[in-house]
């Protein structure tokens, strides 16, 4: 069975907070890049991250159109993601 | 069903780039066993394409590029994700004697807009009648050919297959033709494309498979190289064919995400031959672990090239001690030089002889322009990498700027000559002319010095600021900032900018993610101070937002444009000197 939308959120979160390595607020509408911050190599430390605890292949054509925490939470819900 | 990876050892006596064309190498390559083999991000085989499945499915998708009603030369813009259909697309244009070109692949989160106004910038330079894409980039493309009037036809590999067919006889195709374009330098508005013939691609070839790889029987490549950047296409699609040659690929992004799947590929089908620019050294240097080595023999890996970038020796030297433990051999690395403009590859330093660095001392490197060869105690130095000799038949030499050859170790203009070097820039005489004079040297806009033969490059010249007199690296400056915890490689561009009394004021533009103004504010003063200790000189710091510095379609910071977004942002000509005080304060 594949992960609710919430359940990726909350997971999701989880991981920002580790590899964004800071305590600010962030929610749904925080851009990833220019909100918490993510440079590149970070950004595949996070879809590192994504891919293994979701067990997805997340598409470059999809990564294009992700900005905010949403954007990404939507994405990987999208692709079926594993549930815990 | 997928079949099995190909083999390393081929049927056919081994032809090492002796070709007219590159159609004529791959029908040769296509009798016999050797091919590509495509893998997905963990290592699973997806994907198979032996030279002759490839012949076959070119031919075929020829015939129906030519029912498109197109005449000869025409363009075909194709973008280019690592898959089977790139090759077969690019060697069906060869075969119905069409232009192709790879365009790349959005790469960074939210790219969304600016990937598309690239694809335009692309498909108008090259003036493409045929735009191809994988499935997933599709979309991109149609938004990005909607505004551009001379495409004929749009679509995917998929699509093309629905087509009829010509069937006409292929001609054959003249070592005097264009073969493609390669895009590289330029703006993203108005990209340079750079025109390579048959003759000049085969040669340049016949330089790296003989004499720069030396290749021989039980070679075998591993690549993670974008299609759409000169090394990955030339040095491993184009280099394997002309060579028969097998090769393995990952996608580039499946390489950054998992770096180590590259060295695991090699490892595991015993690969040869596998090159990267610095940084994919480092990202895997960054990530491998005590426990990866279980699996990892690179004992096997003859040729690890280095090239597309200054090659800095610190992250070659922490690549090879980690990696000591899996049996990689420091000697393997072979440095060498080349630009797009010279098809590719430019010089190879000696075989199996590993990393040769010149230790030289920076303050003779700045202000008179020679090599001085120092130990590093104390001084401050510039370790340059030796580059090697020229590939046969092609001579590099320096000159100063008055165009007088320069002795050894004295640094100048870096100019190179022979059979590999384009035809020049599409569509742009002015631009041809800048750089390829009419005695047949081009001029690389690389800096710097020979020492018995052999080239050493201190930089690229339009990167040198002029300081009262002073030549200032660019990169320096740069790699001054990139020193500071806050600022990520890669991340700082400098330049000069004149004013009216011919003064030279330096900048340097910064990517930071630091929002508070104290310290956005403290880390201005940092870098100034920094490059007052360092330069002796007064230097404007601009903290941008990230994402702002443009790069090249193969990552690189393009200075030129840096500067020009600086002037454009701070209205530099009209009121310069209260800008000025504005962005310093």
């Amino acid at each position: 069975m594949s992960a609710s939308y919430d359940e990726v959120l909350r997971r999701l979160n989880k991981q920002l907070e580790t590899v964004a390595e800071l305590n600010a607020e962030f929610d749904e509408s925080t851009e990833l890049v220019d909100g918490l911050g993510l440079d590149s190599f970070k950004v595949l430390d996070l879809l590192l991250e994504v891919e293994d605890e979701f067990d997805i292949s997340i598409p470059m054509n999809v990564l294009a159109d992700v900005r905010t925490v949403a954007d990404m939470a939507k994405r990987i819900h999208e692709l079926g993601p594993k549930a815990e | 069903m997928i079949e099995d990876v190909t083999k390393t050892i081929n049927t056919l006596p081994r032809r090492l780039a002796d070709f007219d064309t590159l159609t004529e190498a791959l029908d040769y390559a296509a009798s016999g066993v050797t091919g590509c083999n495509f893998f997905d991000a963990r290592g699973k085989l997806r994907d198979v394409l032996t030279y002759k499945k490839l012949q076959q499915r070119a031919q075929d998708s020829a015939q129906r590029l030519l029912k498109l009603g197109l005449t000869k030369g025409e363009r075909v813009a194709l973008i280019a994700d690592t898959e089977a259909d790139f090759i077969v697309l690019f060697f069906a244009c060869r075969y119905a004697g069409l232009l192709p070109y790879a365009m790349p692949v959005p790469v960074n989160l939210g790219s969304h807009k600016i990937y598309v106004q690239q694809l335009t910038g692309l498909l108008r330079g090259g003036e493409a009648s045929i735009a191809i894409a994988p499935e997933e980039f599709e979309g991109f493309l149609q938004e990005a050919a909607a505004d551009v009037d001379h495409i004929k036809w749009v679509g995917t590999a998929r699509q093309l297959e629905e087509l009829e067919k010509a069937d006409v006889e292929f001609t054959v195709n003249s070592t005097d033709e264009p073969a493609y374009l390669q895009f590289t330098s330029g703006s993203t508005r108005f990209p340079q494309g750079v025109v390579i013939s048959e003759r000049a691609i085969m040669s340049n070839l016949q330089g790296i498979v003989r004499s720069g790889l030396e290749v021989q029987d039980g070679d075998r490549c591993a690549s993670w190289l974008p299609f759409y950047h000169d090394m990955g296409l030339v040095g491993f699609v184009l280099g394997p064919i002309v060579s028969q040659l097998t090769v393995d690929y990952i996608r580039t992004r499946d390489f950054a995400i998992r770096p180590l799947q590259w060295l695991r590929l090699i490892s595991r089908n015993r690969c040869t031959i596998a090159f990267s620019p610095p940084f994919g050294y480092e990202l895997c240097a960054r990530r491998v672990r005590e426990s990866d080595f279980a699996e990892l023999d690179l004992s096997c890996w003859r040729v690890a090239g280095v090239g597309a970038e200054m090659i800095r020796p610190s992250i070659l030297d922490n690549f090879a001690s980690v990696l000591k433990p899996a049996d990689f051999s420091d000697k393997a690395f072979l440095p060498c030089y080349g630009l797009a403009e010279a098809s590719l590859a430019a010089s190879f330093s000696p075989l199996g002889e590993g990393l040769d660095v010149m230790v030289i001392d920076a303050l003779a490197l700045a202000e008179r322009g020679v090599a001085v060869r120092v130990q590093s105690d104390n001084r401050k130095i510039n370790s340059i990498v030796n580059c090697g000799k020229a590939l046969p038949e092609h001579e590099i030499k320096i000159v100063n700027d008055a165009g007088e050859l320069q002795p050894d170790l004295r640094i100048g203009r870096v100019l190179m000559r022979g059979p590999s070097l384009m035809e020049g820039y599409l569509n742009n005489q002015e631009a041809t002319d800048s750089v390829l004079c009419a005695d047949g040297w081009l001029d690389t806009g690389d800096l710097g010095y020979i020492f018995k033969e052999n080239l050493y490059l201190s930089g690229r010249r339009k990167d040198v600021i002029i300081v009262n007199g002073r030549n200032i690296r660019a990169q320096d400056l740069e790699e001054l900032a990139e020193q500071q915890p806050e600022i990520r490689m890669g991340d700082a561009s400098a330049f000069g900018i004149e004013d009216t009394e011919e003064e030279q004021t330096v900048v340097l533009v910064v990517e930071c993610r630091i929002s508070k103004t104290s310290e956005r504010q403290s880390l201005i003063s940092i870098l100034q101070r920094l490059v007052y200790e360092s330069f002796g000189i007064h230097c404007v710091v601009e903290l941008v937002k990230q994402h702002t510095l443009p790069r090249t379609s193969s990552g690189k910071l393009s200075r030129v444009a840096a500067r020009k977004g600086f002037m454009e942002r701070a209205d530099w000509n009209q009121e310069a000197n209260h800008k000025l005080s504005l962005v310093s304060s």
